[in-house]
């Protein structure tokens, strides 16, 4: 099993101290050798400029994932910008946004820090798009991400399989919960 | 099989440096190998389409080629080494460590193989798959590359530098810093420069190999995880995993001259002949870029999650 300690780069100090007293073996922005997949989308019935003044605020996600308890942004839309966003199962993302086009109607972003308690994984980057699909829209969703601990025998709950699942739940919940936004009902 | 034998691609998987003939490609363009790391199949792409399937175990990440045609792969989750010989069932060579980058020498009988979570590279014997020898290197070694004369090159993902190994002594003669995440390395084809594409930085270190300093970092695009040369040594292309593109550097001026479209998150790419061809990890195929005017020509359907493209030239004449 790996040291977190000496896994954790300069720039994230404040988590040292979570993973040492977690005694995870998962390594902060560590790659490690089998990345995953996360591929959803969904169709919604509003036109694709509708569907991006709501989805397309990147420090907005808490107005529409029904899973994001309140989320904050650093700054406006632009490359750099940080979002948290803590769930309301607990655990908080922190997030670079890398690129963001209005006339794409698509954004990208990465994971800055983990934090397996609320995604067990050790990092991910993803692309959100907005394309016009008939009369409405479908957006996708798409990603790739590295399991919670990247070394040769994870822990069940830190493996591929749970990385899949919960990537592919909180991914699947913000869909369905952007629908709802803007087809106007509420979630569930 | 044909016999097969290297040339000068230097694939991002680190095609083990046998650089032999350079620009000898047929017009029509060389075989290219693809490997696939959910599909755990190696495709053998001619003429623009899969000519031949090789199903192997879980996983496979890396792959080399030797003079002989014999392609290593590995599996860093399976904890082994693919050696597939022309005419002879995949033989498994077990290795102990989580085994990711790979170069293999020019007659094959040496291995070099990454331990990516043991922070070392071991020497191994192919025919026995007996451990010879370890080198330290640093944290999460990526992919690997040979020279002609013997020296590795190792890319310390989290160290932030390259590792040089003399696989004689498999003693680390030098360390390199590079830019932030270095992941995949390509030699010119003179070896005169090693070109190291660098992740989270988002740039090229290039480092003269006769003083193993850095003689410069400049911007190769979002996210560069894949590299290769042009058989003239005068083209550098980096894949950007983030933007879905190949950026296309001037090896002389070291400034970005075009931008080429591809699929999204490409990753390992290779020069065959006139084209380039790029793994494109998430829509399961390979772009093919043509190499005179810069532009994406086909889409071959590959199986899941490619991430090696290695290039292997037509038979010795």
């Amino acid at each position: 099993m790996r040291m977190p300690l000496a896994l954790v780069p300069a720039l994230v100090p404040a988590l040292v101290p979570a993973l040492a007293v977690l005694g995870l073996a998962g390594a902060a922005l560590a790659h490690g050798p089998t990345p995953q997949k996360i591929d959803q989308s969904i169709t919604i019935q509003a036109p694709p400029d509708a569907v991006w003044k709501v989805v397309g605020d990147f420090g907005g996600i808490g107005r529409w994932h029904p899973d994001v308890a309140r989320a904050e942004a650093s700054g406006g839309n632009v490359e750099g910008t940080t979002r948290r966003v803590t769930l309301k199962a607990g655990g908080t993302l922190v997030e670079g946004l890398d690129e963001w086009l209005a006339d794409g109607r698509t954004y990208s972003y990465r994971m800055s820090d983990p934090d397996l308690k609320a995604l067990p994984v050790s990092s991910y980057s993803a692309t959100l798009t907005v394309t016009p699909d008939g009369t409405g829209s479908k957006v996708s969703w798409i990603g790739r991400f590295y399991r919670g601990d990247t070394g040769n025998e994870p822990p069940e709950n830190l493996s591929d399989e749970a990385g899949r699942a919960a990537m592919n739940r909180y991914f699947a919940d913000g869909l369905k919960g952007l629908k709802a936004a803007v087809e106007g009902r509420t979630t569930h | 099989m044909r016999h097969l034998r290297l040339i000068a691609t230097l694939a991002v998987a680190a095609a083990a440096g046998t650089g032999a003939g350079i620009g000898v490609a047929s017009a029509a363009g060389d075989p290219v190998w693809v490997v696939s790391q959910q599909g755990a199949e190696l495709a053998r792409v001619e003429a623009g389409t899969v000519a031949g399937r090789i199903p192997l175990g879980p996983a496979p990440v890396a792959a080399a080629a030797d003079r002989a045609g014999r392609l290593y792969l590995t599996h860093p989750d399976g904890r082994a080494v693919t050696v597939v010989a022309p005419g002879e069932p995949p033989r498994r060579l077990p290795v102990p460590g989580q085994a990711f980058g790979l170069a293999v020498s020019p007659d094959g009988a040496r291995l070099y193989v990454g331990d990516w979570s043991g922070d070392r590279v071991l020497r191994i014997c192919a025919a026995t798959g007996a451990v010879e020898g370890a080198a330290a290197v640093g944290r999460d070694p990526a992919h690997l590359v040979l020279d002609r004369r013997g020296r590795l090159y190792v890319a310390d993902r989290e160290s932030r530098q390259v590792s040089v190994i003399d696989t004689g002594t498999m003693a680390r003669v030098a360390v390199v810093p590079t830019g932030e995440a270095p992941f995949a390395l390509a030699l010119a084809p003179d070896e005169a420069s090693l070109y190291v594409a660098n992740v989270r930085s988002g740039d090229l270190t290039v480092i003269d190999t006769a003083t193993l300093r850095a003689r410069a970092t400049v911007p190769a695009g979002r996210m560069p995880y894949g590299v290769a040369v042009t058989g003239d040594g005068s083209r550098i292309l980096v894949t950007n995993q983030h933007a879905a593109a190949v950026t296309v550097i001037d090896a002389a001026r070291l400034e970005i001259v075009a931008t080429v479209a591809v699929g999204p998150y490409p990753e390992g790419i290779a020069v065959a002949g006139p084209r380039a061809y790029v793994a494109n990890w998430f829509s399961d195929d390979v772009s093919v870029i043509d190499l005179a005017t810069w532009r994406e020509t086909a889409r071959i359907k590959v199986a899941e999650g490619p991430r090696t493209v290695l290039a292997v030239g037509e038979p010795a004449r």
